[in-house]
């Protein structure tokens, strides 16, 4: 374990030797932020108002709920595997005695902590800018049901990246593009990071719902507006739970079978 | 004048069939992010169009000029992409010391480094958006004058969009940093797939005067609604040739900054 504090020590130093870099990635997401905060804001100016079964309140608490889930559970650095895959570089990793899984998970975490301090000061200051109505929520059980959703959002989301970044093993060139279709395309819109799944019709819900996105982002805001409960509750976890069973166990085949094609391009 | 328009016109060409060459040698990648790039704008699109079934409207827009709104925005997004391509492969140019080998050719450097590598894959979705918008401008019923103003302004927000792009490429040279400078960018015009009266002050003026997003992507739209005025029509052309006189100059400055590292 001693090794993987280490690691975690080093990509949180690293983070700050490209400050620039983090900084502008942060900006970034307030700009996203502004987008749907002011759009669900004048949809709900009157606060009165229900549309889709949400109230001004749940609505806006769901967009800043966003800003903390994202900076938890899409913050990664693991979306680099590919490119370790497709240059050559999983060679050195491969050779040295840790689990090459772990170290991005350990990476992966380091990332987070600093990405949910960062986010942590973002809400405050656009907290206190832009007063919006904000449900705090107290009860216990829904507070320990969301951080279990969270985790299970988390190793998700790992998982996915390692399945993509297994991708190059066969085809090299497409490491970037399969990226680009699945975090920047298919994650920003079915993960509920836009707006909440349910404003859809059934049966768009349903097809969403059958895959593992929305329990990146949409169901633990769900979870932790308390929209969520009793059997229900217990029931999206479980399928959360059992998507990481199936990615857990797609991974480990994919990656064995992708070693044996590994030929160390490049080194 | 025009000899020299048709040599450019060429030299675009020649580099715009080398870019397409280079990516249609590459069928996979060029269908993922076709398929990527058809399926962001049909899922917005879908949300949109239950967003407006459910309330009606936005801001005091109906639903069809709401989606005009988003059609216009996506098609100064995606012809800018298409021509500009090039620029989010100017930081290893800059940090490797290639812009040399730019520099020292017969054609104007800024040329080949903003419209160098024409993309494919967005010059495929431009048919179909400009068939939409078709659809959605001529239930508005608009005057001849009106779709004119509409054109004018269109042509406008490019010479926006393409003083922003220059802007950017200098920003490049002074501080070797272009990727996040163009994402920034792209966020900040995302802020005008609506209309820029649904943002309170100060972000509504930031957009209007400041980075002028609603005169970039907004004002088109709302010409041919009938709702621009004749005088924010003339202030829009005002700030279109203001903001490309400056970002000239900007260029100017930053080639006098270059380094020519690592070459």
């Amino acid at each position: 374990m001693h090794k993987y504090f280490h690691i975690f020590k080093i990509s949180f130093e690293e983070e700050f030797a490209y400050k620039w870099n983090f900084i502008l990635w942060r900006f970034r997401n307030v700009l996203q932020i502004f987008l749907t905060y002011f759009l669900w804001s004048t949809v709900f100016s009157d606060p009165t108002k229900q549309v889709f079964g949400y109230d001004r309140t749940e609505i806006l608490t769901y967009v800043f709920g966003i800003m903390i889930v994202r900076a938890l559970v899409l913050s990664a650095k693991a979306m680099s595997v590919g490119n370790d895959v497709a240059s050559g570089d999983l060679s050195n990793y491969l050779v040295k005695p840790m689990n090459y899984f772990m170290y991005w998970m350990t990476r992966d975490l380091a990332s987070k902590a600093l990405n949910l301090m960062f986010a942590i000061v973002e809400f405050s200051v656009l907290f206190i800018i832009l007063k919006p109505p904000f449900l705090f929520q107290t009860d216990l059980t829904v507070i320990v049901a969301f951080l279990v959703s969270i985790i299970l959002a988390i190793l998700i989301y790992f998982l996915i990246m390692l399945l993509l970044g297994s991708i190059p093993f066969w085809v090299p060139e497409i490491g970037w593009g399969s990226h680009f279709l699945v975090t920047v395309v298919i994650v920003e819109a079915l993960s509920g990071s836009l707006f909440p799944i349910n404003i859809l019709p059934e049966v768009f819900q349903s097809i969403i719902l059958a895959t593992p996105f929305p329990y990146l982002i949409y169901f633990p805001v769900q979870v932790y507006l308390g929209n969520v409960t009793g059997w229900a509750l217990f029931g999206g976890l479980l399928i959360a739970a059992s998507w990481v069973g199936v990615l857990w166990t797609f991974l480990n085949v994919v990656w064995q079978k992708g070693l044996k094609v590994y030929q160390s391009l490049g080194r | 004048m025009t000899k020299k328009l048709k040599k450019y016109f060429k030299i675009w060409w020649m580099m715009s069939v080398n870019s397409f060459s280079v990516v249609l040698g590459q069928k996979s990648a060029l269908m993922v992010f076709l398929i990527g790039k058809i399926f962001r704008f049909s899922f917005f699109f879908l949300f949109l169009y239950f967003l407006l079934k459910g309330t009606g409207g936005i801001a005091g827009y109906s639903s069809d000029q709401i989606i005009f709104f988003f059609l216009t925005f996506n098609f100064i997004e995606v012809v800018t992409q298409f021509l500009f391509r090039e620029v989010y492969k100017f930081r290893s140019m800059i940090i490797k010391g290639d812009f040399d080998l730019v520099l020292v050719k017969p054609i104007n450097s800024l040329f080949r480094v903003l419209m160098g590598g024409a993309d494919i894959i967005d010059l495929i979705t431009i048919p179909p958006l400009v068939v939409l918008i078709i659809i959605y401008g001529v239930s508005f019923h608009p005057t001849f004058a009106q779709v004119l103003i509409y054109l004018v302004l269109l042509l406008n927000g490019f010479l926006i969009a393409t003083a922003f792009h220059i802007a950017i490429l200098s920003f490049a040279i002074i501080t070797l940093e272009i990727d996040h400078a163009v994402m920034i960018y792209r966020d900040i015009t995302g802020l005008g797939k609506f209309p820029v009266d649904i943002y309170k002050e100060p972000l509504k003026g930031f957009l209007t005067y400041l980075i002028p997003v609603g005169v970039m992507v907004g004002l088109p739209s709302k010409a041919i609604m009938g709702l621009a005025t004749p005088v924010g029509i003339i202030i829009a052309i005002l700030i279109g040739v203001l903001s490309m006189v400056l970002a000239f100059r900007f260029w100017n400055s930053a080639l006098t900054k270059y380094t020519s590292a690592s070459s």
